[in-house]
């Protein structure tokens, strides 16, 4: 099998030609329909073995066929094509290589085109993008001292591409051929590079730990293997990856230790998510803790496509949020079961000091809120309590007499402390919802008795509600006990 | 599956149905089984024209046998349609396999398909369904070659289960494709079947994982007494693919070549041999390899993949390669089965 390459009229007047072939890895081969069956499935009726008789004769007629591997290179047979030699052969996996049908690294060589031989070639590649121009390949050193006629001259370049968008490979020549002058033949091929994978980062503060949720999307026509996906966490900080409970159980060994799940991410789309639990850990210093937390580090992300093709990517740095240590939380200790409309109830909180410092001597009110519709609880009497200092990383006790002015679920909210010496506000430090009832009732069951000793009873549970026209309702169940049995009562009592 | 099973033994107490069946199919004359073609109406030539490629043939043949009517028997019709089914896929005519299709009742299952339905037909014949597994295997296959993704449910032997595997890189589902393959190994750890598991890791990237699975076949056929030459090649590729990987192009080219002296007709070896040459920069020898490949052995190196390879390598080698692809493409006219896709050209 010959095949010319010269010899053919050329309308340019080069004698040279650039041919560029990517050359990133080849992938294996799926056959995706490879239709080969097994003579017994195509031949005989899918229950035929499974009369005696049948089965007793078939095989033989079968046996001229089974043996493929006793195939005579000069027999004009494909039967490998339509016969199954094994099971695993409608897999379509056979390990066959295919090039590489896209871009990639580089493959390109020089084709001379007309019968004369080429002296002296001088060869450059270099890409050019936007911004810069990179040479990849130099030979004025040791230029290419002939090529044949017909002749070849191959080489391959390697270049990582980091920079977006449009570049060009420009190829020059500069040779001798028949004439006297020397002469320049550039050529030029394009290419776009645009964004394999996009990263989304989520950061959230839970107390004193940092979560960091980084989305990983894959924007190419490959799935991608995540080799490595690593946190650098910045200076000050310290990250430990959150996984899900590997529930597997593999019996196997050999399963077990061939089979690793992998994480993949789909082609065109396909996301994942990965968790970082980030801690921040310093030498007390309350000024670096609240401007140095501010860059939490970088995603360094490493995947690979077919049969290993590298990629990497490392993000920019990932911001947090900035932290504000807590210097005070204000806890709620005790707060009334029940809560009626229009009469006081008193709640008892702790103030606790987080510092180191002593803090105080403090105010305490409720803020007023922008209009009086919307409060639903206010301070009984003085409306500012005093508090004393209160020690470091130790706490004060302080009681606060409230009066409910709506009832129905209600937010207990707007508690202030004020620091009369640093004169610092803090507010939103506590919140609380709680149900203000309307009326405190009584429930009584009056039971006829007949035997004295024998009745029991015990309100277990009850709901109140609130209808719109005719009044609020309460349904009550209890059950009623004597020695012998239980009986249960359900009342319904309106309240006005 | 294995051919040469023992034949079982029969009962002592055999109904004199069953004896008289025996007899039947002893006698020459009468009996089914003498031959292929006693089975079913010149049933050995269209095995021979499938394992020659010639679908085209057999759809003639299938048209002239249903239009003179030569086949008197129901399961002939269907070993019949089976085939002109086939070759239909095999032709990459989809929509005339649908009509295909159609022309049978939608359940497989249904009682016209069962011997026990045409007792003069078959009167010693045992119950059961006529209909050839191919065929059901078909029925199920072409919706999803359709573009159907759903999968419709069909009895499960080692051969369905590979081919709902190899469905499944298609629809980029690997890890269907992983969890199906596990458990397949899982039952029954063939060398052959993990190697392809390896394959799949290393397409989708994994060479730690495709790694040990080619160590734990290299164990499995080291262990057993490996006389097999088939076997000891597949540990040969397994080992070049990882020097392939690691991109020791040198180391792999020298296992292929073990191979190829082992069995000449490892074309496998053959391809990966040319491609590895070609990322050493010397395509003219890469080229070499195939085309002579395809002149010494043409029926096994035929093959879609290798011929895409060799025109990529034309495509690079020359400027002119319209005119070399054409020479190619001339020749596989000559000598290709019916069903060779003849777009791996790109002419």
């Amino acid at each position: 099998m010959s095949g010319g390459g010269g010899g053919v009229a050329q309308q340019s007047a080069h004698s040279l030609a650039f041919r560029v072939m990517r050359l990133c890895r080849p992938s294996l081969h799926v056959n995706t329909s490879p239709l080969k069956f097994d003579p017994c499935d195509l031949l005989f009726g899918e229950d035929l073995f499974d009369d005696p008789i049948a089965a007793s004769h078939l095989p033989r007629l079968l046996s001229s066929q089974s043996n493929p591997s006793s195939v005579d290179p000069s027999d004009p047979s494909y039967r490998s094509r339509f016969l199954l030699q094994h099971p695993t052969d409608s897999l379509g996996l056979p390990g066959l290589l295919v090039l590489p049908q896209s871009f990639g690294y580089m493959h390109i060589h020089t084709c001379s085109i007309f019968n004369n031989a080429l002296d002296n070639v001088l060869v450059e590649a270099e890409i050019q993008t936007e911004r810069q121009r990179i040479l990849l390949l130099d030979t004025s050193k040791s230029p290419v001292e002939s090529i044949r006629a017909s002749g070849r001259y191959d080489f391959i370049v390697e270049h990582d591409v980091k920079e977006l968008g449009a570049h060009t490979l420009v190829c020059t020549a500069l040779y001798t051929d028949g004439d006297i002058e020397r002469k320049y033949l550039p050529q030029f091929f394009k290419f776009v590079v645009s964004n394999p994978i996009s990263v989304r980062t989520k950061v959230r503060n839970v107390k004193d730990i940092t979560l960091l949720e980084a989305c990983i999307e894959n924007h190419t026509k490959s799935n991608l293997y995540m080799d490595q996906v690593e946190f650098e966490p910045a200076q000050h900080w310290s990250a430990t990856v959150l996984k899900a409970a590997d529930h597997s159980s593999e019996h196997n060994l050999l399963t077990r230790e061939t089979f690793k799940e992998p994480i993949l991410i789909r082609s065109g789309g396909g996301i994942y998510n990965y968790l970082y639990q980030l801690k921040f850990s310093s030498p007390d210093n309350a000024q670096l803790k609240v401007e140095g937390s501010k860059i939490l580090g970088k995603l360094q992300i490493t995947w690979r496509t077919n049969l290993g093709e590298p990629g990497r990517l490392q993000t920019q740095h990932i911001l947090g949020n900035p932290i504000t240590r807590k210097e005070i939380e204000l806890h709620a200790v005790e707060i009334p079961p029940v809560i009626i409309l229009e009469k006081s109830f008193l709640v008892s909180l702790n103030l606790i000091n987080l510092t180191e410092r002593v803090l105080g001597p403090f105010e305490v009110w409720l803020s007023e809120s922008d209009s009086l519709d919307e409060r639903a609880v206010m301070i009984n009497g003085l409306q500012t309590t005093t508090l004393g200092e209160v020690q470091a990383f130790s706490s004060l006790k302080l009681q606060l007499n409230l009066i409910a002015i709506k009832h129905g679920i209600q937010k207990i909210t707007g508690i202030t402390v004020f620091d009369t010496i640093e004169k610092k506000t803090y507010d939103s430090l506590l919140e609380m919802e709680r149900l203000i009832s309307i009326l405190y009732f009584e429930v009584g069951l009056f039971c006829g008795a007949t035997n004295a000793n024998l009745i029991f009873c015990k309100i277990t549970s009850y709901q109140m509600g609130l209808r719109m026209f005719s009044g609020p309702w309460i349904h009550l169940w209890t059950t009623v006990k004597d020695a012998t049995r239980r009986v249960p009562l359900y009342g319904r009592v309106s309240i006005l | 599956m294995d051919m040469t099973e023992s034949p079982p033994p029969q009962p002592a107490n055999s109904s004199p149905i069953t004896t008289a069946a025996a007899d039947a199919a002893d006698d020459p004359l009468s009996s089914p089984y003498v031959s292929l073609n006693s089975h079913c109406h010149e049933l050995s030539t269209l095995q021979d024209l499938a394992c020659r490629g010639a679908w085209r043939t057999i759809l003639d043949k299938v048209a002239r046998s249903r239009s003179l009517s030569l086949l008197s028997k129901p399961h002939e019709h269907l070993i019949y349609l089976t085939f002109n089914l086939l070759s239909l896929i095999k032709l990459r005519r989809y929509s005339d396999a649908q009509q295909e299709l159609q022309t049978l009742d939608d359940d497989l299952d249904s009682k016209q398909y069962l011997f026990e339905s045409y007792p003069d037909h078959y009167p010693n014949q045992k119950a059961g369904s006529m209909v050839p597994f191919a065929l059901r295997w078909l029925h199920a296959h072409l919706p999803l070659t359709l573009g159907d993704r759903q999968l419709s449910s069909i009895a499960f032997t080692p051969s369905c289960i590979s081919s709902a595997i190899k469905s499944c890189p298609k629809i980029k589902e690997f890890k269907v494709c992983l969890a199906l393959l596990k458990a397949e190994i899982s039952k029954n750890e063939d060398p052959l079947l993990v190697s392809q598991l390896g394959y799949v890791q290393m397409q989708y990237g994994d060479l730690d994982g495709a790694k040990r699975s080619f160590e734990a076949v290299e164990k499995m056929v080291v262990g057993s007494e490996s006389g097999d030459v088939r076997l000891k090649n597949l540990v040969s590729r397994n080992k070049a693919l990882m020097y392939l990987v690691e991109k020791d192009y040198i180391s792999a080219v020298r296992e292929y070549e073990e191979c190829m002296e082992r069995d000449e007709l490892d074309f496998v070896a053959i391809n990966n041999k040319a491609i590895c040459l070609m990322y050493l920069r010397d395509l003219s020898d890469s080229i070499k390899v195939l085309e002579s490949a395809l002149e010494r052995v043409p029926t096994v190196a035929l093959n879609e993949t290798l011929v895409v390879n060799l025109c990529s390598m034309y495509e690079l080698a020359y400027v002119n390669h319209a005119d070399v692809k054409k020479t190619l493409s001339t020749w596989i006219a000559r000598v290709a089965p019916d069903d060779f896709d003849t777009s791996c050209t790109r002419i």
